[in-house]
């Protein structure tokens, strides 16, 4: 979700900028290292890139009727790993400050901190274990999308939380009021997200497999299971 | 889907201006709105900014309208949450909710006030800035700071497959909508998995071919791109420097205000 230009108050916004920057220079490392080894990655990232953004420009359709966007950033750091993702997600956030009006630029760190970084780093780490674990691809794939999809809610309530403390109760009353809204209601979306992404990864094991072994998502034997699992 | 705002800049006249000056005057206004302790700054800032966008850079002022409403939904809901938890002291009216009382305060209404006209001051210059300069145009700034090459060419190249990639889904959209693909929920879940699977797939494919035309047309990891110089004039200059003073006063003389 992203909180808008404005919103957050002084030493906030700031804060946030110092927390993010440093992920996004070591992303730019990474992304720097990978390109100078391999050149033909360049097109496919920022075709990636685009893909994100015009995926999270989608309307999800909703049970409540209130509609809501999928955030795309949990299919990219399970096909990129999280380095790569904070960069690829921090060009879509500015874009979708200066194309859409979604975000901001003073809150651009806090909406990378919360949907670029740290969402993409749950997934992954909750892919990477639970698929040591032998889970399921498609209910890892589910489970860890739904789950980033979450936890960048919660992370920005803490956010607005942490920026607007409740007198009574501190931080944790208004992170409790906030979340309440943005959290709760973000649940079915979230399991939305990571259905639609689960199904988008079944046809993509069916139509283009060589894709996913090329960015060491799966192995060969894995796809060949999978495979044999849907005749 | 949401209308690409650069659509209107590419056709504004405030395009043929300098860069560096537009891209002063938002910074100027993001950075005194949100440090500012009264609402009236970024009030004034909204106002100016607006203004400009609408009379100078020639957008339809009911369009403008329209996409200052888009983050309203938000806004209103923290706002309303801020004014309801921020602050202690004499309630101005509370309730009593199943047990609990909720009230607001003077302190929590002013906070919620602040943070609403903030978003409208900052909105306002995001707008003016991505109303008036095409993408285009910042590449050009982005160039002259110390961004790595691979990102700025990421996020070039970028910039031109969201467009390409919009038309794929926007096509394959109404295809499946005259089909009745959304007729109801199970049905427009199935399109979107298979509109998002097409787009994967394609994008991956245009991907790999891109990268062999380049290849072709001798691509070396750098795309250069022609810089046009255009001057600051006069008028422009006295103008801004007349909006800065006109802020920076405001700023001045509601420092005191009590909140925060």
């Amino acid at each position: 979700m992203h909180i808008f230009e404005g919103f957050l108050p002084s030493p906030w916004w700031q804060a946030w900028f110092v927390i993010s920057i440093p992920v996004i220079l070591y992303g730019m490392y990474k992304l720097n290292k990978l390109v100078s080894e391999r050149r033909e990655v360049v097109p496919l990232l920022a075709v990636a890139g685009a893909f994100i953004f015009v995926l999270s420009s989608l309307k999800l359709p909703s049970v409540t009727g209130s509609s809501s966007h999928p955030t795309g950033t949990g299919m990219a750091a399970i096909l990129f790993g999280p380095a790569i993702t904070a960069v690829l997600g921090t060009i879509v956030l500015l874009y979708q400050a200066i194309f859409l009006a979604h975000g901001g630029i003073t809150t651009l760190g806090a909406n990378a901190a919360s949907m670029a970084i740290i969402g993409p780093l749950v997934a992954y780490m909750f892919y990477k274990a639970a698929s040591k674990a032998g889970m399921n691809f498609y209910l890892n794939v589910f489970l860890a999308t739904a789950i980033a999809d979450w936890v960048t809610y919660v992370v920005t309530s803490l956010q607005l939380a942490l920026a607007f403390p409740s007198a009574s109760g501190g931080i944790l009353g208004s992170f409790t009021a906030f979340a309440g809204i943005f959290a709760t209601t973000q649940v079915p979306l979230a399991i939305m997200e990571g259905a639609l992404t689960a199904l988008i990864m079944k046809y993509v094991v069916q139509i283009k497999s060589d894709v996913l072994v090329d960015l060491n998502v799966l192995t060969n034997s894995t796809v060949a299971k999978l495979k044999e699992a849907m005749q | 889907m949401a209308h690409i705002l650069d659509d209107y800049a590419v056709m504004s006249p405030l395009r043929y201006k300098n860069n560096w000056l537009k891209i002063a005057i938002v910074t100027f206004g993001l950075l005194v709105g949100v440090s500012s302790n009264s609402p009236l700054v970024p009030f004034i800032i909204a106002i100016c900014m607006s203004f400009a966008t609408i009379y100078f850079g020639k957008i339809p002022a009911s369009f403008y309208l329209k996409i200052m409403a888009a983050p309203a939904g938000f806004v209103l809901v923290s706002a309303i949450i801020i004014a309801f938890f921020f602050g202690e002291g004499a309630k101005l009216f509370s309730f009593d909710l199943s047990g609990f009382t909720l009230g607001v305060s003077s302190a929590g209404l002013d906070m919620a006030f602040l943070v609403l006209a903030r978003t409208l001051g900052g909105m306002s210059c995001l707008f003016f800035l991505s109303l008036t300069t095409p993408m285009i145009e910042l590449f050009s700034v982005l160039k002259a700071t110390k961004l790595p090459d691979s990102v700025l060419e990421i996020a070039m190249m970028m910039y031109r497959y969201i467009f390409v990639f919009l038309d794929v889904a926007m096509g394959i959209k109404y295809a499946q909508s005259v089909r009745l693909g959304y007729k109801d929920f199970k049905t427009s879940f199935r399109s979107m998995v298979m509109l998002g699977t097409n787009l994967f797939i394609r994008s991956w494919e245009q991907g790999e071919k891109i990268f062999v035309s380049m290849n072709a047309r001798c691509y070396d990891g750098k795309l250069i791109m022609l810089d046009e110089k255009r001057p600051v004039r006069l008028p422009e200059l006295i103008l801004t420097v007349a909006y800065f003073m006109l802020v920076i006063l405001t700023f001045y003389f509601t420092r005191g205000a009590s909140v925060l």
